[in-house]
C-alpha cells in the first residue's frame, strides 16, 4: 500500500486565536484561517487544521483530553485509498467522505482518513555545508547564515507520535493492515513505522502506557536543516513559547530535534536531516534511556559576547 | 519578592524563573480570590514545565491549570489533577505570602503550604 506520510492532522483546541498564533510562529502559513480556525501549510501542503473544541464538524477524540481528533494519511493514488477501504471494511465501519477521501478508526481508537496526498512537489535545495574536499558545497558568495529577517518555513509534515494503550496491538494494525515497516525500536516501548509509500525514518512513532495516558506525544514537522531549526527554535524561545528537550539529535533516525510545549496537549517539534531507509534496512533494537536517545543535547541560551561587564566565569557562568 | 499581589488577575498565573536558568521554577495562579503557588512540574513525568508560552499556565477560561506538555488538567485549589495522565496525582505547592507592602513573596525551604489572602 502506497501510503506516501501524514497529510494533515486535525486538533479541537480550547482557545482558537493562541493556537492560531502559535502554529504561524511556529512558521506555518494560515490557509482559510477564521475566527473559528482554520488551516496552517507547510511548503509542500501538508497541514496542520484546528477549530474550537466544541465545534460538531470535529469527529470525537479517543480518550478525554486528546486534542488530535483525526489523523489524516496520503496516498500515492486512488488505488490505494480503494485497496485501504476493502482491507478495513472487513472488520470496522469505513465512512466515503464527500472529498473522496475515506475515515476509519485504528486499533487505538484513533480516527485516521486516507486521501490522495496534497503534497505538492517541489525542488529547494536544503542546507549545504561548505566542507573541504566535498563535491557539493555552497556557491561562492553565498551565506550560510540565516538573515534576522529571513523567513523560515516547515517544509512537510513528518512524524506523530501516539500514546497507545497496548503497543503490540498498534503496531500490528499499522504492519499488517496498512503495510507499515518497523525501522527501529526502543525496546518495551514501541516501533518506529514507516508506511510504504515513504523512505523517512518514521512518519509514526508508537509508545505503550497506561489507558489514561492516550493521546498524542508530540508531533513536527521537517525543516531544511540545522540552522533552520536552531535559528527557528530561538526564534520561537524569543516569542516566549517554552521549550521541554532540546535541542539535540537523535541516534534513531538522526534527525535533530527541539521540543516545545503547545496547546494541542502535546508537544511540538522541529525536526531537520532524518535518515532515509528502504526495505533493506535492519531494524535496530535498543533500550529506552538518555544514552540512546540523543547523540548530542544542548540547552537555548542568551546571546553574549566577550567585553566590560560579564560574569566573571563568563559564558559559562 | 515576585511582585505586586495585584499583577495576578484572577483567573490568571505568572511564572518566576527563581534560578534564573531560563524557564520558570514556580508559577503562583490567583482562583476565588486566593492566590496559590506551585513548583513548575508535572507529577506525570519528571523535569516536564508545564506552560506553552510565557506565563500560559492555565485554559482559557481561567479555571483550570494544564500542563501543556500532555495536557493533563488540574485545579488550582488544591493542584490535585483531574484529567489526563496523571489524574489523582498532585502538583508540587509552594509557600507564598503577600507582605505588609503588598509584593508577594515566597519561601522556598519551608515545607508547609501556606494560601494567602489579601
Amino acid at each position: 500500500m502506497k501510503i506516501v506520510g501524514l497529510d494533515n492532522l486535525i486538533f479541537g483546541v480550547d482557545n482558537v486565536a493562541d493556537s492560531a498564533r502559535f502554529l504561524a510562529d511556529y512558521g506555518l502559513t494560515p490557509v482559510d484561517v477564521t475566527d473559528r480556525g482554520g488551516r496552517f501549510e507547510a511548503i509542500d501542503g501538508t497541514s496542520v487544521e484546528i477549530a474550537h473544541q466544541s465545534d460538531t464538524r470535529l469527529p470525537a477524540a479517543p480518550a478525554p483530553g486528546c486534542r488530535l481528533r483525526k489523523t489524516v494519511m496520503g496516498t500515492a493514488d486512488a488505488a490505494t485509498i480503494d485497496a485501504i477501504a476493502a482491507e478495513l471494511s472487513r472488520d470496522r465501519e469505513v465512512k466515503r467522505l464527500p472529498d473522496g477521501s475515506i475515515e476509519s478508526v485504528d486499533d487505538s481508537g484513533f480516527v485516521i482518513g486516507f486521501q490522495v496526498t496534497v503534497r505538492r512537489p517541489f525542488s529547494l535545495a536544503g542546507e549545504i555545508s561548505n566542507a573541504p574536499g566535498s563535491p557539493i558545497m555552497r556557491p561562492v558568495n553565498s551565506l550560510g547564515i540565516i538573515g534576522p529577517d529571513a523567513p523560515i518555513r516547515p517544509r512537510s509534515l513528518s512524524h506523530l507520535v501516539y500514546f497507545v494503550p497496548d503497543a503490540i496491538k498498534a503496531e500490528a494494525f499499522y504492519v499488517n493492515r496498512l503495510g507499515f515497516r518497523c525501522t527501529d525500536r526502543f525496546a518495551g516501548v514501541g516501533p518506529f513505522l514507516q508506511p510504504g509509500g515513504s523512505l523517512d525514518h518514521h512518519t509514526h512513532f508508537l509508545i505503550g502506557a497506561p489507558p489514561q495516558v492516550q493521546g498524542v506525544e508530540h508531533f513536527t514537522f521537517h525543516f531544511g536543516g540545522p540552522n533552520e531549526l536552531l535559528a527557528n527554535g530561538y526564534r520561537f524561545t524569543q516569542k516566549g513559547y517554552q521549550a521541554f528537550w532540546g535541542p539535540g539529535r537523535h541516534i534513531l533516525g538522526s534527525n535533530w530535534f527541539w521540543y516545545f510545549n503547545s496547546p494541542f496537549a502535546c508537544h511540538i517539534e522541529m525536526d531537520a536531516d532524518m535518515d532515509l531507509h528502504d526495505a533493506t534496512w535492519a531494524p535496530r533494537e535498543v533500550a529506552l534511556g538518555a544514552d540512546n536517545s540523543q547523540t548530542f543535547l544542548f540547552k537555548m541560551r542568551e546571546k553574549w559576547a566577550p567585553g566590560p561587564g560579564i560574569h566573571t566565569n563568563g559564558d559559562y557562568a | 519578592m515576585l511582585c505586586p499581589a495585584t499583577a495576578i488577575a484572577e483567573g490568571r498565573a505568572k511564572g518566576f524563573d527563581l534560578a534564573e536558568e531560563g524557564q520558570d521554577t514556580i508559577f503562583v495562579v490567583r482562583s476565588g480570590g486566593r492566590l496559590h503557588g506551585f513548583a513548575n512540574a508535572c507529577p506525570h513525568m519528571a523535569g516536564a514545565p508545564m506552560a506553552w508560552r510565557r506565563d500560559a499556565y492555565l485554559n482559557s477560561a481561567g479555571t483550570r491549570i494544564v500542563c501543556h506538555a500532555h495536557g493533563a488538567e488540574f485545579l488550582p485549589e488544591t493542584g490535585e489533577c483531574v484529567l489526563g495522565p496523571c489524574v489523582g496525582q498532585h502538583l508540587t505547592p509552594v509557600d507564598i505570602e503577600v507582605v505588609p507592602d503588598g509584593m508577594l513573596a515566597v519561601w522556598l525551604n519551608q515545607q508547609k503550604k501556606q494560601i494567602v489572602e489579601e
